[in-house]
């Protein structure tokens, strides 16, 4: 952030004080919606109850953090982003989370500008003093909306998050040893969506891959039960297969309370696949990771990674 | 390799004197261990290193409140058990700063990393290097620092031990628990195996106040075990009883045995009488009287007594005859004669002094010998510590465990009154002397009236260490002694401690948890506090290699109270080995039982060349008509009279 600073103020921007975070702003939300998927098991989504008692199988955790703040202006009100992006694998070893391997670690820091908005010289200055990313695409003209300038570069941070969380899983399906808990969808994180190591947990359900007469089986699961398996694909995405599971019941709270999707590599799904990693997932249910407001999905390891994160960037 | 880390935050931050640190979860670091912070370099360049005591220790996980692990063990202690993932916790602990390292300028405890201390780093953390110097070494060791596989002897250094820069030592600790008796016997075996030839003697005077806890110093211990070995190795102490000792203990009431629990025969070699005359106690007849006895009238008489009547040819036209007073039973002879002329006058007044005032003084004076009785003696004889002849490394173990309250006291003043007057004349035969009093609370109590023996422990505790007069003294309850005697005690020693005592005001500078290990130490571990510490440091010390007193009076029992003939025939045979009890039962025979004990205890005190000629001149001199008022000032004492040692 100081090299960020240094180099800002050499190159004659006007620096900003106490912009809090680009993540805590309100965004534009993301429309809710129905996706029609298709079943790996049988012909219709059903409830299964997942057998055997929950087990211990995950070996370790992945999980990624951004931070992004403007920190000064460039003439003509064109903000610049400084972000942080990291991302961890943790492994498992006697009850207690270690990082895996120094590059099983990966954190960067970056000046996020619009190239074209600010011109060569003032880019050539910044990147003197720090790494510097371009938030536009090389093609790109203006007249920009400060705004959607402050919105590409905060794009531009979450695909680099995105980018080193997707390094840390390849390594580790190329070179770790059992399964890998990722916190979030696998299917954009290269190889690793195609490795039986890698498994996907995905908290958030803006999109329900379910059509209308499915959902009331997904809204209905109960604690220690899973959907039939079904194939999410994506024109940019690999196609992994995935289920519901629900950890916790929901009992008064919001339906999707407790509620995970799954995603592990569409090669070698079977529905006793998705039986055993559903068991690895409920035995992770412990401890809990309050108080995490989203502690009913969310797994201890990735809250422990989390805070690793958290505390190597700050 | 680094154990730990120094932190800070804004609402704990560190300062000089104290810091914090983060470790492992399985360190080798306790409240106690000594650890060392090595710092960045300093603005010359020098890297800092800071040395530090660990007082306080924390550990805390992730969990914002006990219910969220309920929750996450549906409330089941056992699934708890099997998470897969434990939480995260830590080891936070709380650090006395001992040391910095450079001095100046004193700044709060960087962010550095930490370490355990070594050996040498104990020496430099202690500031004990510099008194352990080659050639200059003036290291007593107390005990050993243990952390983990790492053992350090701990030194106290002896100049502020025994004097001159500060002296004594007092040890608080529960009773019962190996604390005090053990760690003052081991501290005296390191003194004497420790203490540098160039500062001269050493002796040890010690008080037993109870029991037979002193009672074996000589006797080798038979509890010691490879543990206690390896402990006194690297101490560099031999594990072995006192080589020299001598005990002194009064008489019994009866005056057949003497008041002490080693009347084994095994152990009488070394076991000698203490008993006094009216000389050696008129001096401290202070001691004894209270305030109310020795106002100022009484205080002009006494002092008249002792200035003018005593041991000396006293007339006076009131009295009959001449006087010469030496005993007990002389100056009783010599009141009532004073009292007598002054009825016969009708005086209210004899030199200044009022009927009522001789009355008072003479009933107080003349009852010491049955309040004291077997320590002072109606004859005047005397049988004394070898004031003048201590030798080196030797302890002198005065037995008053039997003794009543006022025997003890009057025994305590006048041995250390001895001390130190022949500490200052230089007479004594040794440069320092070490006095171990037990239940220091007793006579010097924090509250209470001003006594004799109070205002004397305070007069060796604030300038005995100019003298070479040092005080080891002992207590349960540090809070219930004379704030300057404990305060002048450069050293302290803490075994384990009662909760109550600590929660006193004199423990508010301990932390909570240090507070907390005191309560609960083992036997054989201890505080110290010492002038070159800057904080107190936990040391372990082994078992005295001498004879428990518990285990002394199994080994050698007590022996019952003898008859007169079988007590006179043991005292004579210590300097005699040819005499027998038939020979006492002839020598002795129709005379009166007094009689006998006073031949008994001249001859002891006289130590004649021909004992039983000595013993029976004793008699002799009774059947030559003697009245009982002339009886002691006309028997000779040893080599007092003429050609005729033994008074023929």
């Amino acid at each position: 952030m100081r090299d960020a600073l240094r180099a800002v103020r050499h190159a004659g921007a006007a620096v900003s004080a106490g912009e809090p975070l680009l993540e805590l702003r309100p965004a534009a939300p993301e429309p809710p919606r129905l996706q029609r998927a298709e079943p790996l098991e049988g012909d219709a989504v059903r409830v299964h109850r997942v057998p055997g008692e929950p087990a211990v199988g995950i070996a370790a955790f992945l999980d990624g953090i951004q931070e992004s703040r403007v920190i000064a202006h460039w003439a003509g009100g064109i903000p610049l982003v400084h972000g942080t992006v990291a991302a961890a694998v943790r492994r498992r070893q006697e009850r207690t989370l270690v990082t895996w391997r120094p590059d099983g670690v990966r954190l960067e820091r970056s000046l996020f500008v619009p190239r074209a908005a600010i011109g060569d010289a003032a880019w050539r200055a910044l990147e003197a003093g720090c790494p510097v990313r371009d938030t536009l695409a090389a093609d790109e003209g203006g007249p920009w909306h400060p705004q959607e300038l402050t919105a590409r570069a905060l794009s531009a941070v979450q695909r680099r998050r995105e980018a080193v969380e997707t390094a840390c899983a390849e390594l580790w399906c190329a070179e770790g040893d059992g399964p890998l808990f990722v916190d979030g969808g696998i299917a954009a994180a290269g190889t690793a969506a195609h490795s039986a190591r890698a498994i996907g947990v995905v908290k958030s359900h803006r999109t329900l891959y379910v059509d209308g007469d499915a959902l009331p089986v997904v809204l209905g699961l109960a604690a220690g039960e899973r959907t039939t398996a079904f194939t999410v694909t994506s024109p940019r995405r690999a196609p992994v297969a995935s289920w519901y599971l629900r950890l916790r019941e929901p009992e008064a709270r919001d339906a999707l309370w407790g509620l995970v999707r799954v995603e592990v590599a569409f090669e070698g799904a079977t529905a006793e696949r998705a039986d055993l990693v559903s068991r690895w997932l409920l035995a992770e249910r412990s401890p809990v990771s309050l108080p995490d407001p989203r502690w009913g999905a969310m797994a201890y390891g990735v809250r422990l990674t989390e805070e690793y994160l958290r505390a190597v960037t700050r | 390799m680094p154990i730990g880390r120094v932190v800070a935050t804004e609402r704990r931050p560190n300062t000089p004197h104290e810091f914090h640190f983060w470790t492992a979860l399985d360190a080798p670091v306790g409240i106690g261990t000594i650890v060392r912070v090595e710092g960045p370099p300093t603005s010359d360049g020098r890297l800092a290193t800071i040395y530090g005591v660990v007082v306080e220790g924390f550990s805390y996980t992730d969990l914002q409140t006990p219910l969220h692990d309920v929750i996450g063990a549906d409330g089941d202690p056992a699934a708890a058990l099997r998470a897969p993932t434990d939480r995260t916790e830590i080891r936070l602990y709380t650090a006395n700063a001992l040391r910095h390292i450079p001095d100046e300028p004193l700044q709060p405890v960087p962010m550095g990393t930490v370490h355990l201390a070594t050996e040498d780093d104990i020496a430099v953390a202690l500031r004990m290097d510099g008194y352990l110097r080659e050639g200059q070494h003036t290291g007593i060791p107390i005990g050993v620092y243990r952390s983990g596989t790492m053992q350090a002897p701990i030194y106290l250094d002896a100049d502020f031990l025994l004097g001159p820069e500060a002296a004594h030592l007092n040890i608080s600790g529960v009773s019962g628990l190996a604390t005090k008796t053990s760690a003052v016997e081991w501290l005296l075996s390191s003194i004497f195996a420790h203490f540098p030839a160039q500062k001269g003697t050493v002796a040890a005077v010690c008080f037993n106040v109870k029991g037979p806890d002193l009672c074996f110093l000589d006797q080798p211990s038979e509890k010691l075990d490879d543990a206690d070995r390896a402990l006194y190795e690297a101490a560099g102490v031999p594990a072995e009883p006192f080589q020299h000792v001598e005990y002194f203990a009064p008489w019994t009431a009866r005056g057949h045995a003497l008041a002490t629990l080693r009347t084994n025969a095994a152990l009488s070699h070394n076991v000698h009488p203490l008993s006094w005359g009216l000389r050696e106690v008129l001096q401290y007849a202070e001691v004894l009287l209270n305030k109310d006895d020795v106002d100022a009238k009484a205080d002009a008489l006494i002092d008249f007594i002792r200035e003018r009547v005593v041991n000396q040819e006293f007339s006076d036209p009131i009295l009959p005859r001449a006087h010469t007073v030496r005993s007990f039973s002389d100056l009783e002879q010599w009141f009532r004669d004073v009292l007598r002329g002054m009825e016969s006058r009708n005086a209210e007044t004899w030199r200044t002094h009022h009927v009522a005032t001789i009355r008072k003084v003479r009933n107080r004076l003349t009852n010491i010998s049955t309040r004291c009785r077997g320590l002072v003696t109606d004859d005047g004889t005397s049988n004394d510590l070898p004031f003048g002849a201590f030798t080196d490394r030797a302890v002198y173990v005065i037995d008053v465990a039997s003794s009543e309250e006022d025997a003890q006291d009057l025994i305590f003043a006048r041995v250390v009154s001895q001390l130190r007057e022949q500490l200052e004349r230089r007479t004594l035969g040794v440069d320092h002397v070490v006095v171990f009093v037990d239940e220091l609370n007793k006579y010097a109590p924090s509250d209470g009236p001003d006594t004799y023996v109070r205002q004397m422990l305070l007069d060796i505790a604030e300038r005995g260490r100019y003298l070479g007069l040092v005080l080891f003294a002992a207590q349960q309850f540090r809070s219930q002694v004379h704030r300057r005697v404990v305060g002048n005690c450069g050293t302290a020693l803490f075994g384990r401690m009662d909760m109550d005592e600590l929660a006193t005001p004199g423990y508010a500078t301990l932390a909570p948890a240090t507070r907390i290990k005191l309560s609960t130490l083992d036997k054989g571990q201890l505080m110290v506090r010492h002038p070159h510490f800057a904080q107190p440091v936990f040391v372990r010390f082994p078992r005295p290699a001498v004879l428990g007193g518990r285990e002394g009076v199994e080994r050698f029992p007590a022996e019952p109270e003898p008859s007169l003939e079988v007590s006179v025939t043991r005292t004579l045979r210590s300097l005699d080995p040819s005499v027998t009890l038939e020979w006492v039962k002839q020598a002795t025979v129709a005379a009166p039982e007094d009689d006998v004990l006073r031949a008994r205890n001249r001859t002891l005190q006289a130590r004649p060349e021909d004992v039983k000629a000595y013993f029976r001149a004793q008699f002799r001199s009774r059947a030559a008509g003697e009245s009982v008022d002339a009886r002691p000032a006309t028997l000779p004492l040893a080599g007092g009279g003429g050609d005729d040692p033994y008074g023929f």
